[in-house]
Formats: C-alpha cells, structure tokens, sequence
C-alpha cells in the first residue's frame, strides 16, 4: 500500500503525531476557512440536476407527458427526481517535496503547515479520496487513496519527510503521479475528477520536457496545482558566504540557446517563472496567504468540472 | 566561451539532463562590477569562462572582463558539476561565488 519501509522513518511516530499535532493546531483556522471557502465552490457542483424517467417524483417531464397519453397512460414513467449527489467523486493527491533544497527551517514550517491545512480542509469536506506521496530523487506512496486519512495517518505520514534528498525531480514525480491516478480510477468510476496538489520550492530542473508532460495529464482530465513555497532562501548553507534573502520571484535562469543563423551558442537569460511548466501555481510566503489563493485556484478548476458536465 | 565549448558543454548537459542545474548567487568586493542580488539557475557545467560569461552579461559589458571565481574563499578550477561532487554536495544546495577581475595572464585564460 505504501511505498516506504518502516526502517526508513525520519522520526518516530511519537514526535510525529506530535508535529502534526503542533501544525494542526497552528493551521486549524485557516483550515477551516479553506473548508468553508471550498465547500461553496464545491456544493453547486455536488447537487445533481434533476433528471430521469421515474413513476414519481418532483417535478413532471414535459416530453413524457404526450407519450404517457398516446400510450393509454401505460408509459407513466413521467415525473423527474433529484438523484443523490454522489460521493467520492474526486480523488486528491498531495505530493510533498522531500529534497534537500527543502530543508532550511522556514520552507520546512511552510511546507508542513501547507499539508495540514490542505489535508484536514478537504477531509472535513468529504470531498473524496485523499493520497500522499513524497518526491526527490523518487516519488513514494506515503498514504494510499484506499485509507482513510485521520489526524493518525496525517501522523504517520510526517516520519517520512527528512528533506535530505539529492534531486528534485518532478517530471519523474508527474510521471509516477498519472500512473497512481490512473490505477486508481481503474477501481472506481470512468468520470472521475482527479487533483493533484504539488507543494514544492519550485526549482525543478527542465521546464520545456515537463510542460509536455504536463499537457498530457492534462488530456487524462488530472489537474496540477503547483504551490510554491517561496522560502527566502538563505545561502548560509555549505559553500554559502552570504545570508541575503532569495525569491523565486527574483530567479534568473541561465541557458546556451543557438542560434538560428549563425549556428553559434549564445548565453540566454529569462526570468526564471517565466517558463514555469505548470498552468496554475500560486506562491506562498506565508501561510495566512494559502487559504484565498488555493480556493481561487480550485474554484477555477471546480468551475471547469461543472462546466464540462452540462 | 568558443563555439566547440558551448556545444560540448552543452552537449554534456543534455546528456545528463535531469542533473543539470543548479542555483548560485554572485558576490563580489569590487564594486565597479558589482551585479544585482539575484539567485540564478545555471547549467552544472559552466566553468570559470561561462560563469564569466554570465557576470558580463549581467553587467552588460562592451568587451568581456575576464573573472576568477572563489568559492569558500577557494579559487575555482573545474566546472561546478566537478567541484560539488568533489565536495560532496549536491545540485540542492545553493553556491555563493564570489568574483575578482582575472589576474591570471590572458594566454591561460584562453586555455580554459
Ligand atoms: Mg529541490
């Protein structure tokens, strides 16, 4: 079910039912805020529309009525009911950067707080299956869609976070990520709506392969949210001299392009976001920020759903 | 950086694609080519002549002022993809370089 062996823990489940507790209870407002905000983009989408051939209901069918009396009133399935809105209709899989870029002490907070508040918003909605996974160098399964995510899940799934992996890398994640969902969806129904929360600094190597990828979750109907957790940086680390503050804002990306005439090499800079392979990401600096923003996120891609399914 | 240079750089680096990058900032003492405090996002395989490269770009320059470039305080002599793994680091960490106009004489600059 999950990836990871035991062994492998960072922390032992005490202190990690004791981080998430810590995170849980910094973020339990903002979360239910998140709920709240979600839930009103959520419940229009939810209730079904009336529909069908029933022997009572709610309202008449108008184009039943003609036939009911042409056929001697036999054909009497004319009245429209309002269908259960059904449940477990999305599955939502949050992926948590475990690369050592993560580790300074600020990104670390921002990243844990944004997974208990993201997690405990949507489990109070019920809004339907939630998944975690780690990624770096490799992306693991840390809580299957198949469990149910309690405070103790969310627990457990903290033992698995060092922020001591070697590579960041998202294409391998996204990857992995479309394989997970789509395994997923085999058990369940052929409509189903699937998310995928990234929570991530967001430096993450070649951008031109990954927005190929990242079109083709798309046509698989998975929505990427990208969240970009802007730590401020500090360059204190080995090989740091310095302790001036970074944003993600502020990165330049350096590349060797040629040249279409000459043929030569020659050195392009660009704003590093500029690129940035993922359609929807929001920047986070502080946590109080992710509430709005990822309801704004989400009520464009719930929108969507609801548009499709007119 | 000649023509072969760059295509052999970067060659490497689309061979080694997912291994490519990695975020420096630039400092420098000398404030006549002092250059905005930004992180950049570089290729691994940029030597002291790329690195240079990018220095003049920031700034601007009509001719290319040649730079050496110190990390820790340690002059650097290969590419940054050698230095961390002789270091022992990785791509996650952010470098802080700092650069100093080139004493050394042209000749071995061109070497590079
Ligand atoms: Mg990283």
């Amino acid at each position: 079910q999950v990836d990871v062996a035991k062994e492998e823990a960072y922390r032992s489940v005490e202190e990690a039912r004791d981080l998430w507790q810590r995170h849980e209870r910094a973020t339990a407002d903002l979360s239910a805020a998140l709920c709240e905000q979600l839930r009103l983009i959520l419940e229009p989408t939810l209730a079904t529309k009336l529909r069908g051939d029933f022997r009572t209901g709610k309202r008449l069918n108008m184009k039943r009525i003609i036939p009911y009396i042409a056929s001697g009133y036999k054909k009497d399935k004319i009245w429209l009911r309002r269908t259960k809105p059904s449940k477990r209709e999305y599955q939502i899989m949050i992926a948590l950067d475990d690369s050592k870029s993560m580790s300074d002490s600020h990104s670390v907070q921002l990243a844990f707080d944004t997974l208990t508040l993201v997690t405990k918003a949507l489990e109070r909605l019920e809004s339907g299956q939630l998944s975690i996974v780690r990624f770096g160098e490799t992306c693991e399964v840390v809580h299957p869609f198949q469990k149910p995510f309690t405070s103790e899940a969310g627990a457990q799934v903290f033992q698995w976070f060092g922020f001591t992996q070697v590579r960041t890398n998202v294409h391998s994640l996204v990857e992995k990520s479309m394989a997970l969902f789509d395994e997923a969806k085999s058990d369940t129904k052929a409509d189903m709506w699937q998310l995928e929360i990234i929570i991530s600094d967001g430096v993450c190597g070649s951008h031109d392969q990954l927005q190929r990828l990242v079109r083709r979750a798309r046509e698989q109907r998975i929505m990427l949210v990208f969240i970009v957790i802007d730590g401020l940086h500090k360059s204190a680390e080995t090989g740091g001299i310095g302790t001036m503050s970074q944003s993600i804002l502020d990165m330049k990306q350096v590349a060797y392009e040629t040249d279409k005439e000459t043929g030569q090499m020659s050195l392009k800079m660009t704003n590093y976001l500029s690129s940035f392979p993922f359609e929807f990401y929001v920047i986070v600096r502080s946590i109080s920020e992710l509430p709005s923003v990822l309801a704004l996120v989400l009520r464009q891609y719930f929108t969507e759903i609801a548009e499709v399914r007119e | 950086m000649s023509t072969a240079d760059a295509q052999a750089s970067l060659a490497s680096s689309t061979s080694d694609d997912t291994t490519g990058q990695i975020r420096i900032t630039l400092t420098t003492q000398d404030k006549s080519v002092a250059v905005p405090d930004v992180p950049l996002y570089v290729p691994l395989n940029l030597k002291r002549y790329g690195l240079s490269e990018v220095v003049n770009h920031l700034l601007a320059t009509e001719r290319p002022i040649p730079f050496d470039f110190l990390i820790n305080s340690e002059l650097l002599r290969t590419s940054l993809q050698e230095y961390i793994v002789q270091k022992g680091l990785s791509s996650e960490q952010t470098l802080t370089l700092e650069y100093t106009r080139s004493i050394l004489p042209p000749t071995f600059l061109a070497s590079y």
